[in-house]
């Protein structure tokens, strides 16, 4: 039984389907703009890899740098700071060298009198290894760490957070 | 701190911890010397960043001031005016030889254009070393 399509279907039926191949190529890339931002990732919750590797890491504080791209208004540069990485037991900690008082940088045992002090050289501040300002100093809070994390062996760095050990 | 708006509100307050001006003094001669001369330039500009970032908390770094013909009139008015505002310490960066009644910290001439961006790096840095300890060395004395 073959059944006939009459001309007024024929036609309704090519019409329509030129109709919504029309509407889709319309739609469609509309639909994707509108999703897009939802796709686009944020490289890893905005951890940044460094060149350093979690084994390397030892109980010795170790300065290890990281770059990423900072904006300021309409002008994005490319930043390297650095963090002061340690272990303690089976946790890697990650203090920002930023001194609490006025933001200066700190080093790990630069001052001969306290080898297992961070020290700040502007007002002579110091904090102890978990990063607790030694009272006395002008620092008025312990110093601040960074999120850490792994990827494929190495370590990432993420934001910073207040110190979660004191 | 810098010389720019959000520092210079609160520097009158902080002078007890900001004791320090540093003026970065450079020479901007259009002679047979200007090559060398913005190659200093730029030279003094990193290592101003980098000082900056260190000891943010106890220097002041004013803008660049600029000479020609090693005219230092500007630099010494200037140098008291920075005193009159309370600062303990007035120190120089400069490529320049001042003589004695300044206290100038001396830059090296480093050919940066020549290299690549590792060693610049690592130049750089021995300079900046060499300058935080020069100013440690006159906030011991």
């Amino acid at each position: 039984m073959s059944q006939k399509v009459t001309r007024r279907q024929f036609l309704n039926y090519s019409l329509m389907g030129v109709g919504s191949f029309m509407a889709a190529g319309m739609i469609l890339p509309m639909g994707r703009m509108a999703l897009d931002p939802l796709f686009q990732e944020d490289a890893e919750g905005d951890m940044v890899t460094t060149s350093v590797t979690i084994d390397e890491i030892t109980e010795e504080p170790m300065q290890v740098d990281f770059t990423f791209e900072q904006e300021d208004a309409w002008y994005t540069s490319e930043v390297t700071d650095f963090a002061w990485v340690f272990r303690d037991g089976d946790e890697i900690i990650a203090f920002s060298p930023v001194c609490k008082h006025l933001g200066c940088t700190v080093t790990w045992a630069a001052d001969d009198n306290n080898p297992e002090r961070f020290f700040c050289p502007c007002h002579n501040g110091l904090y102890e290894k978990n990063g607790n300002n030694v009272p006395g100093t002008p620092p008025t809070g312990p110093l601040d760490q960074f999120e850490v994390g792994e990827s494929d062996g190495y370590l990432t760095i993420g934001q910073v957070v207040p110190n979660q050990l004191v | 701190m810098l010389y720019k708006y959000d520092d210079i509100k609160v520097l009158k307050d902080q002078l007890e911890f900001v004791d320090t001006a540093i003026i970065p003094f450079v020479s901007a001669d259009m002679d047979s010397g200007a090559l060398s001369y913005a190659n200093d330039i730029e030279l003094l500009q990193l290592v101003t960043i980098q000082l900056e970032k260190q000891f943010k908390g106890r220097v002041f770094i004013t803008p660049a001031m600029t000479t020609v013909q090693s005219d230092t009139t500007v630099l010494e008015q200037y140098e008291a005016q920075l005193y009159d505002y309370g600062f303990k310490k007035v120190v120089i960066i400069t490529h320049l030889d001042l003589g004695e009644p300044h206290t100038a910290i001396r830059l090296n001439h480093i050919p940066l254009q020549d290299m690549t961006n590792d060693i610049k790096f690592d130049l750089v840095n021995e300079e900046v070393k060499k300058v935080m300890k020069t100013i440690i060395s006159i906030w011991n004395s």
